[in-house]
């Protein structure tokens, strides 16, 4: 049986991208999956990539993932188009300078710029805007093609790969663990667990009680139109992403909530709250009144009480490592995860981790 | 305000509006919903202010329905799409819109009666103007009365390839040629079970009559390798196939002139609705294929939820009203309002007459069956999803390059991500990936269902709407 | 209507005759009857131009609204024509 230096459970962005990190280092890694590499939130997120919209702590992970997604281009239709955000109101106004100003500092190539400029640069936009912030580095990815561009870079780097194998469960042996699903079994000096919304049921087959939390997205995407929007729109709350693809087709997230949980493996859509988010892009761009949706999805967005990252060794157990739970983990997983490879490597990582050994403190809501 | 609705029905083909009837009849609350302007689902679709002015058993039929449906209690709902269904704690939510705008509906039990969705397997050309589906040229000649061309092809497989070439015939145009997909002999095979209808023998057996007076050019055991024409169809290129129905190869091909051609491959159930609440489905060629399970009294998987008629399993129009009935005698007995042995007693000569009634059914939808062979033959640059224009070529490519799931496929492709949903596709798509990965058409899957089940313009979806009534005020962490 | 029009004409009632535009063109047809019925009869299969967006344009595949093919923009609205009825004076667009 073949001996794995590093089993990656989980083949998003951030397992991937840390196997592909781990095997340039002289590791021997395999990547499993339960289900097609870069099939769960990598693969069906917004596409949004926007240093507008991450955390301020974040930023400068943001600024070098967003650099990898610049670099692999038009393998995942990657467009830089410039991004604004919006305020259509005072309150919003005061949210939107705050916030602004901070990841400004915090190194993110923002600038405040005014309706008039807004309009300027997108006529369709509607006429309430009342202060806008702009980022010329802020574009979009096709979510939807991370699958194939992942499995490529995994099969060029030679590393094994395990798609539709589930993991049911993982046991410490002597030097090691052995990993298995449900037809075989892989033993491996290391792990990483990177599996996203599964991350707390996997480090609970090693005895890690974790206090994650799983969000359900909303992405609504509309049949293709006219060209009339060309830059990535964002709202002052986070909580509108909007923005229309080369192909005409306008894709609307923001983080609204539909229902559902990784055990069951399936999210569904919450009419209810697809509707507030379909109004908040309705507001503002006008043209999209009679653009007609034709298919909105969830995906899963796991976090834990302080809303940063789980990158570090997963608690009590040595050899045992954990990412998951990065907010804007599609822009910044690029980065992250082959941080997450150097430690693994025994390197230093060039930015700090998160230690997961602090939330083992904290309750989760659940 | 008013009592919670005890049930919504979701199309008001002949399946839904017998339930409804039933319902209503049984003294439940009833709603009905279609987006169409009347009863009669496809089958007996109408136009309004067409009528042939000879009385057909069809328009009768349909006739009776939408009177019944007028003289009882229930609330029906036409010119309403539904987008999205919702399961609740103890009811269900039916987010539809209409003219005006969104609406939606909410009842303690949910019965769905979305009919059949037609088949299509890609051939050469079949994008070009000029072809339509046959399920669409029924409707075309039934409800609008109105020919597909003056010069048609009627090509494909299954019960409607004769009776679309005889309506052409009978409404004065020519058909070119039938061309079906089973050898002669196929309709035969199931002889006992087509002969427990009589009757619609007897229509078979008219319309066959027609055609060969007509001396319309009957090809059997065949398939159009292309469609041809420069933009519209001009003239369909047509091939043997063999007896295990592979196109044979270097093999004699027949060009046949014609301005349409109707093609089509029997029906399956249409299950975007189920799908869409996570009932649990399987797949049965005997059913036309993918259909939600349901046991002998039409409940599925997800409790309150009921199936009947096509959606059902692929049974037809005779069989549709009875299984209809039974739905609602279903409903009532899980809306506790009638006792077990109550609800037994009535559904019994209901369930008999509709399996009784299906036999006919599911024998014509056996004889639809079948096409490896032409799938095995689609050319590298034919188009198998059309709104995307994604040709098996590229399907293929993915397939070897690793996407081994409908999922896959449609994120590497863009196959089925279109504004019809995969509805043209998916089955087509499936078939190419089970045969190039080696797996079955049921291991490879069904998509994910995902709303809106239709299309729908974001203003009907939002309505009116005041910016600081939405709940924005949360914003996501700094 | 010419000999040529699909429409059956023998035993067949229909509503009032009633015109509308498609494409700035005066298209007859009769009130009721579905507008890609009407444009069929009136000789449209497909738009001339390049379409940019959505499936190719044909004006009728499934005539029940599920394929997408056979949308047009009515009055400013898009919808699929199948399930549009006829009335006099629609503004029909096949393109945006």
């Amino acid at each position: 049986m073949t001996r794995y230096d590093l089993a990656v459970i989980g083949g998003g962005i951030m397992g991937v991208t840390a196997a592909l990190r781990a095997a340039a280092g002289g590791m021997r890694v395999v990547v499993l999956d339960r289900g097609g590499v870069g099939g769960e939130a990598t693969g069906v997120n917004a596409g949004t990539l926007s240093l507008q919209i991450k955390r301020v702590a974040l930023m400068p992970y943001a600024l070098r993932g967003h650099e990898w997604w610049r670099i692999a281009g038009e393998a995942v239709g990657f467009h830089r188009t410039g991004g604004y955000t919006l305020a259509f109101n005072a309150r919003e106004q005061a949210l939107l300078e705050d916030r602004m100003r901070l990841k400004m500092e915090a190194g993110a190539p923002i600038t405040f710029v005014s309706p008039a400029q807004v309009h300027a640069a997108e006529p369709a936009l509607c006429d309430r805007i009342v202060a806008a912030s702009y980022c010329a580095e802020d574009g979009h990815a096709d979510s939807t093609r991370s699958g194939v561009y992942l499995r490529k870079l995994l099969r060029d780097a030679a590393i094994d790969v395990r798609e539709h194998a589930p993991v049911v469960g993982v046991d410490s042996r002597d030097s090691g663990f052995s990993v298995r699903s449900a037809t075989s079994s892989i033993d491996s000096t290391n792990i990483l667990i990177a599996s996203g919304a599964w991350t707390k049921s996997i480090a609970a087959m090693l005895g890690v009680v974790l206090p994650i939390e799983v969000r359900v997205n909303t992405v609504t995407v509309t049949e293709k139109g006219p060209m009339q929007l060309h830059s990535a729109i964002g709202h002052a709350t986070g909580l509108l992403t909007l923005k229309q693809k080369d192909n005409g087709t306008f894709l609307i997230g923001g983080g609204w909530q539909g229902r559902g949980s990784p055990e069951t493996g399936r999210g569904e859509v919450v009419a209810a709250t697809m509707l507030q988010n379909l109004r908040l892009a309705r507001f503002a761009l006008p043209a999209l009144a009679g653009v007609r949706a034709v298919r909105a999805w969830t995906g899963f967005d796991s976090f834990v009480p302080d809303n940063y990252p789980l990158a570090g060794v997963l608690p009590g157990v040595p050899g045992a490592f954990v990412l998951a739970c990065v907010r804007g983990g599609y822009t910044i997983g690029p980065c992250i995860g082959p941080l997450m490879a150097d430690l693994i490597l025994g390197r230093s990582p060039e930015l700090p981790l998160f230690d997961p050994a602090r939330v083992l403190k904290m309750p989760a809501h659940a | 305000m008013s009592a919670m609705i005890d049930v919504i029905i979701l199309g008001a083909g002949p399946a839904g509006a017998a339930a409804a009837v039933e319902a209503a009849r049984r003294g439940l609350k009833v709603l009905l919903v279609d987006e169409a302007v009347a009863a009669g689902g496809q089958v007996y679709r109408i136009a309004p202010g067409i009528r042939a002015r000879d009385a057909t058993p069809e328009r009768e039929a349909g006739d009776a329905i939408r009177a019944s449906l007028a003289a009882s209690r229930v609330d029906a709902r036409f010119g309403h799409r539904v987008w999205q269904v919702e399961r609740n704690a103890a009811s269900f939510a039916v987010h539809t819109v209409n003219a005006t705008g969104p609406v939606t509906l909410t009842a303690r039990a949910l019965i769905v009666a979305g009919g059949a969705v037609e088949r299509h397997i890609p051939i050469d050309g079949w994008d070009r103007p000029g072809v339509m589906g046959l399920a669409g040229a029924t409707v075309l000649l039934k409800a609008q009365c109105m020919l597909p061309g003056r010069d048609v092809v009627v090509a494909g497989a299954g019960p409607l390839l004769l009776a679309v070439a005889a309506g052409i015939v009978h409404g004065g145009g020519r058909v070119a040629a039938v061309v079906d997909l089973q050898p002669r002999s196929r309709w035969l095979r199931d002889w006992r079970s087509l002969a427990s209808r009589p009757d619609l023998l007897a229509r078979g057996a008219r319309w066959m009559a027609t055609l060969l007076a007509s001396r319309t050019p009957m090809l059997h055991g065949s398939a159009l390798r292309r469609i041809e024409g420069d933009p519209v169809v001009s003239a369909v290129v047509v091939t043997r196939l063999d007896a295990v129905g592979a196109v044979v190869a270097d093999g004699v091909e027949r060009t046949i002139a014609c301005d349409a051609v109707c093609l089509g491959f029997g029906l399956h159930p249409a299950t975007d609705i189920t799908r869409l609440l996570g009932a649990a489905h399987a797949f049965d060629a005997a059913h036309g294929g993918w259909h939600v399970v349901t046991d002998e009294h039409q409940s599925t998987s997800i409790a309150g939820l009921f199936v009947c008629g096509d959606a059902a399993g692929i049974a037809g129009a005779a069989a549709a009203p009875w299984s209809g009935r039974v739905a609602a005698v279903a409903v009532d007995r899980h809306l506790g309002r009638v006792s077990a042995a109550e609800a037994l007693s009535a559904v019994t000569p209901m369930v008999a007459k509709r399996d009784r009634a299906a036999r006919f059914g599911r024998a014509m939808t056996q004889v639809a069956e079948g096409g490896d062979g032409i799938v095995l033959a689609i050319a590298p640059e034919t188009p198998v999803c059309l709104c995307e224009q994604v040709s098996r070529a590229t399907i293929d490519a993915a397939v070897d390059a690793g996407a081994t799931t409908l999922s896959e496929v449609k994120s590497a492709t863009r196959c089925g991500m279109g504004p019809c949903g995969g509805r043209l596709c998916e089955d087509a798509a499936a078939r190419l990936i089970g045969l190039r990965t080696g797996t079955t058409r049921a291991a490879v899957g069904m998509a994910t269902g995902r709303p809106p089940l239709r299309p729908v313009a974001l203003d009907h979806l939002a309505g009116e709407f005041d910016y600081d009534a939405l709940p924005i005020a949360q914003p996501s962490p700094l | 209507m010419t000999s040529a029009d699909l429409r059956i004409a023998e035993g067949v009632e229909r509503g009032p005759r009633v015109s509308f535009r498609c494409d700035g063109r005066e298209v007859e047809a009769h009130e009721g009857e579905s507008l890609a019925a009407a444009l069929w009869a009136s000789g449209l299969r497909a738009d001339a131009g390049e379409r940019t967006e959505g499936p190719p344009f044909r004006v009728l595949f499934c005539a029940m609204g599920v394929c997408q093919q056979c949308v047009v923009l009515v009055d400013g609205v898009r919808v699929e024509a199948c399930r549009v009825p006829v009335r006099a004076g629609l503004d029909v667009r096949t393109q945006s």
